[in-house]
């Protein structure tokens, strides 16, 4: 306790250098905490938007369906699948797709058309479909023969809300299905490859059209966040438990995409090594500047008769006791400032496209992550590289370290 | 990306006058049997009132309808049944299609990238339709025996001359030793392997020409499918009026 | 020249400290320059995959064909493009090229594909569709007949080398139908699905004539005698050869997201160089107070004896300045030797895909001079000029106090 005291008051006497070495810790701990926010952040958003925003995060199908799409490989009984689904806590919304290759035309164009049959209300709730909109209108929550298309296709067709398209396709009996709509609204998804083909039609209206009446090709399930996917993917798995149903979680659904972000967070774990290792050594230089310039005091120390034992664990405490400071500290500093890029963001220098998606601004993220890495990076290499020069310091001779001056 | 269903409505016409084509030949002269299939379904115009059954693992269903056509590029055909389909018609019109749809009262122009693949979701693809050639000219073709020969069919293997866009590696038609009626032709890839079946039957006389009335094609790639064709009615040469073959015509639901 | 050389002295008066500070510097510039150099090997990596496979650094289109592909948009006096590339010293290498979309059907099954007509002897200076053959082989020889078809496509196609398939297409202007035979002569694989899937590459003579084009064509790619000029939008070239209705476009222009992530790259070699000179600046300015503290009875002197206080800075920035100096030469050796061997050996990043483009070659960190003299004159200056806080420590010092504080 009295060498905890003696290591307080060693610090405070010497304020310059304690602040010094304090700043050094802080500094490395603040810039490895924020820079490890802002990559994590960067990379959720971009998984957010893919799988959030379009994808979701969880999509169930007819088995075999993801390898080979066929009208035929779909599910009949969608509704009480996601009513079975729906009080799994990790499940925040669910929604049903219906798809088919078709052509639609207005006026003189024609082109061939990907038809998404979905439940407006459910879709707005789960991808926010309703905010994709940059023209018009949402599709109405009853059938109401309206459609919402892709912001290419409408440049394709040269058509715009309110006039009439033509839609043909082959219904699941073989019969040439094909039926008038209105477009009421041009979406703009993000991803500009499928704005350019993209119908969206009321489930209800797709199924009459595709002679498809209850069944759906997709269920799009959102979990709470995304490290709640697995667990989400789990429990629906064990509780749908059909041999004909797929439930993949968008690492599988998405797996170019998935690979992708896998290898760049592999990049960027380099970084991230190369930045802690830049802290370290930063580190390591002041703890070993700050206990071995002070031979000369730990003489004294031990001329006025204390025990090699207590020598060592002051010259421990005060390293213990600054990078705790420090790390404390830079902690404070560190959450507020991803808190605060985490709701506003920087402009990026120049937009980044990624999968036809559009980012303009980076975002931190406030994770466990970020604080837990450098936390252990600045505490671990100050308590290791104090204990050398502590054993120094403890087993040094009076007469010789005074003699040092 | 799925690869679209695609029901382009192509011209049947030559389904009816080009590609379905058969031979036969006589112990004396095979160009006379080849010349003689070649030649049976040709015409420089024809009307026609047929069936077509399509047959695939999960549905099945009839079509009627009629065809009237001049040469090679004008052609209209009109659904009848079923009549969830009544009233679909196709024009075409050298190489551009239009499709009538009666429910929704419009005409669809089919972009030309579209004119390929599976006609009416049958086993016809848009090439079989869109292609046009003659066995007796496009061929080398000789008198060869198989298994389980029938004394009354003469057997025929046709190679197609090597630049001729085809893909098959070689056709064996069976025909009748009689009449130089066709019974079934088979399509092969180079390696020998089976890729449909054709087979010929009811053979009945439309217009004075004794023909086969029904042809069905099995492909032996697709599991479950099947499409066959029956001819109700066939005239041939007969006086077709010009606008038949307009916008106006195919927009007028009246048939002809 | 005096004080530099009592700036030296003071430094190695403690050579223990002052290595400790120097190599701790120096690791963190090593780290570095390793950082910008693994940037630089994934930019060359990211743009080798992007242009090399196919796209070239450059390309040459009628204005209007990259939006809407129309086959009877070929690129306006074609032969006359062809001879100003001839002449044109900054282009490596240039190739025509006759695309559409067309039908391809074997007896077994059918698929949409492109349909692109090369000339085979200047083709593979371009792009490697020569190398990626797996099967049979490129266009040798002079059979109109050949074609090459992607791995995946193959599958779907259920043929093989040597065997029929017939080529439909629509003619340009008339929009009459066009079918060919070929036979398969080579199958490719670029290790890219949509690659594998969806081209067919034919001669361009052929192509020309299916789509009824006499001799024009739509494209041409090229690439540039020095490869940092294609990624330039602003370069003199593109202006020069989007005339009579060409339109002449970088690879950048194409393939936008690969430049959007060089970008982003480029934000995370600031971070770490940034977190970089914080911490090495916090690290002089301990190393430097901890020897200020140390000789406090000496600089008190060094005052009494009349010293100036600009004289005290001075000695002060030199030693920092000296400081900095070893911790360059540590720094660029340990540099050069880790980045030296990481460029040996290679970081095996291959088969990952970004955007479409497939890391196909392991990444090989790349060394340049640059890393050895903008950073360590960054990290010069930049410990001067934290250097100017403890220097403007010592020059206010009082002698009298200094003196007493040494105790």
């Amino acid at each position: 306790m009295l060498t905890m005291t003696i290591a307080w008051r060693n610090i405070f006497r010497q304020k310059r250098r304690t602040t010094l070495t304090i700043l050094t810790l802080l500094g490395g701990f603040t810039l490895s905490a924020i820079s490890i926010g802002w990559s994590d952040g960067t990379y959720n958003r971009i998984i957010e938007m893919f799988t959030r925003n379009r994808l979701g995060h969880i999509q169930i199908h007819a088995a075999g369906y993801l390898d080979r799409p066929s009208l035929y490989r779909n599910i009949t009984n969608g509704a009480e699948l996601g009513s079975r689904i729906e009080d799994i806590p990790e499940v925040e919304a669910w929604t049903p797709r219906l798809f088919s290759a078709a052509l639609a035309s207005v006026a003189e164009k024609t082109s061939g058309v990907q038809i998404v049959g979905i439940n407006p209300e459910r879709e707005a709730r789960a991808t926010r479909f309703d905010r994709k909109i940059i023209d018009g209108r949402s599709l109405s929550a009853e059938a109401a023969h309206e459609t919402v298309i892709g912001r290419g296709l409408a440049r394709t067709l040269k058509a715009g809300c309110g006039d009439e398209i033509v839609v043909v396709s082959q219904g699941a009996d073989g019969s040439i299905a094909n039926d008038l709509y209105t477009i009421v609204g041009i979406l703009e998804s993000g991803d500009a490859i499928q704005d350019q083909a993209s119908l969206y039609l009321h489930l209800a209206d797709a199924q009459e059209l595709l002679v498809l009446a209850g069944a759906v090709h997709e269920l799009v399930v959102i979990a709470s966040s995304l490290e709640d996917v697995a667990q989400a993917t789990e429990a629906i798995q064990s509780r749908l438990n059909e041999p004909n149903l797929e439930v993949a979680p968008w690492q599988e659904f998405a797996r170019p995409f998935y690979v992708a972000m896998k290898a760049d967070q592999q990049g960027s774990w380099i970084g991230l090594f190369i930045i802690v290792l830049i802290v370290s050594i930063g580190v390591l230089n002041t703890i070993l500047m700050t206990v071995l310039e002070r031979t000369r005091e730990y003489g004294v120390l031990k001329a006025v008769g204390t025990r090699p034992g207590q020598v060592f664990r002051l010259v421990l405490y005060e390293v213990w006791i600054m990078s705790i400071v420090g790390v404390t500290i830079g902690a404070g500093i560190s959450l507020i400032i991803n808190y605060t890029l985490s709701i506003h963001g920087i402009v990026m220098p120049q937009a980044f496209t990624y999968g036809g998606m559009e980012f303009t601004h980076y975002y931190a993220e406030v994770n466990a992550r970020s604080i837990l890495i450098p936390a252990v990076t600045v505490i671990l290499s100050a308590v290791l590289v104090s204990i050398l020069p502590a054993l120094r310091a403890a087993r040094v001779a009076p007469a010789r370290a005074l003699r040092t001056h | 990306m799925k690869t679209a269903q695609w029901l382009t409505l192509a011209t049947l016409f030559i389904a009816l006058g080009g590609n379905i084509r058969a031979q036969a030949a006589d112990d004396i002269d095979v160009d006379s049997v080849i010349h003689h299939i070649d030649q049976m379904y040709r015409s420089t115009s024809s009307i026609a009132e047929f069936e077509m059954e399509i047959v695939t693992p999960n549905w099945q269903r009839t079509m009627a309808m009629y065809a009237w056509s001049i040469g090679m590029d004008k052609t209209l055909i009109r659904i009848t049944a079923p009549k969830k389909d009544n009233g679909v018609a196709t024009l075409r019109l050298g190489n551009e299609m239009w499709n009538y749809l009666p429910k929704t009262n419009k005409v669809m122009k089919i972009p030309p990238s579209m004119m390929m693949s599976s006609w009416m979701g049958s086993d016809f693809t848009n090439d079989d339709l869109v292609k046009e050639f003659s066995l007796f000219e496009d061929f080398t073709y000789e008198v060869i025996t198989v298994e389980d020969a029938a004394d009354s069919l003469i057997y025929i293997n046709s190679i197609p001359r090597e630049d001729l866009p085809i893909v098959w590696g070689n056709i064996i038609t069976a025909a009748t030793r009689k009449d130089w009626m066709p019974v079934w032709q088979r399509y092969y890839d180079e390696d020998g392997k089976l890729m449909r079946v054709l087979q010929y039957s009811e053979i009945t006389t439309f217009d004075g020409r004794r023909l086969p009335a029904v042809m069905t094609m099995t492909p032996m790639s697709k599991e479950g499918h099947r499409t066959v064709i029956r001819y109700k009615q066939l005239e041939f040469d007969r006086e077709i009026p010009d606008d038949i073959f307009s916008l106006r015509n195919l927009r007028s639901q009246t048939g002809n | 020249m005096l004080y530099l050389k009592l700036a030296v002295r003071n430094l190695m008066r403690n050579k223990r400290r002052t290595f400790i500070a120097g190599s701790a510097i120096g690791i963190g510039l090593a780290a570095l320059i390793l950082m910008d150099a693994v940037m630089i090997g994934m930019e060359h990596n990211l743009v080798a995959s992007a242009t090399e496979s196919l796209l070239g650094e450059g390309q040459i289109h009628a204005r209007g064909y990259r939006e809407n592909l129309a086959v009877e948009e070929a690129v306006v006096d074609g032969d006359g493009m062809m001879a100003a590339l001839g002449q044109d010293t900054l282009i490596a290498a240039y190739t025509r090229r006759a695309m559409a979309f067309a039908m391809i059907t074997s007896p077994a099954n059918l698929s949409a594909v492109t349909m692109i007509g090369i000339d085979p002897t200047t083709e593979p200076a371009l792009s490697l569709v020569d190398e990626a053959v797996i099967e049979g082989s490129y266009l040798q020889g002079n059979n109109p007949r050949d074609i090459l078809i992607g791995s995946k496509l193959a599958e779907i196609l259920e043929t093989r080398i040597g065997a029929r398939v017939v080529l439909t297409t629509a003619q340009a202007h008339t929009g009459d139908l066009a079918q060919e035979m070929f036979r398969v002569s080579g199958i490719y694989h670029f290790n890219v699905d949509a690659m594998d899937r969806s081209m067919v590459f034919i001669r361009l003579p052929q192509a020309q004539t299916m789509l009824g084009l006499g001799d024009d064509f739509h494209e041409i790619a090229m690439t540039f005698s020095d490869g940092s000029y294609g990624r330039n939008k602003q370069s003199p070239v593109w202006q020069h050869y989007s005339q009579n209705g060409n339109e002449a476009v970088s690879w950048t222009t194409i393939l936008p997201e690969i430049e959007a992530l060089f970008e982003l790259s480029k934000v995370g070699l600031y971070v770490g160089g940034l977190i970089l000179f914080a911490v090495v600046s916090l690290g002089i300015v301990n190393t430097l107070f901890m020897s200020l503290y140390e000789r406090m009875f000496e600089f008190g002197v060094l005052r009494a004896v009349g010293t100036r206080a600009i004289a005290m800075a001075r000695l002060i920035l030199l030693e920092a300045g000296a400081l900095a100096l070893l911790s360059i030469i540590l720094g660029s050796i340990l540099g050069l030797v880790l980045t030296g061997l990481f460029s040996h050996y290679g970081i095996d990043y291959t088969g990952i895909e970004f955007s479409g483009v497939t890391f196909r070659e392991m990444l090989y960190p790349a060394l340049t001079l640059d890393q050895f003299v903008v950073y360590p004159c960054g990290l010069f200056v930049f410990t001067l000029l934290v250097g100017l806080y403890p220097a403007a420590y010592a020059a206010r010092m009082k002698p009298a106090e200094a003196m007493r504080r040494s105790f």
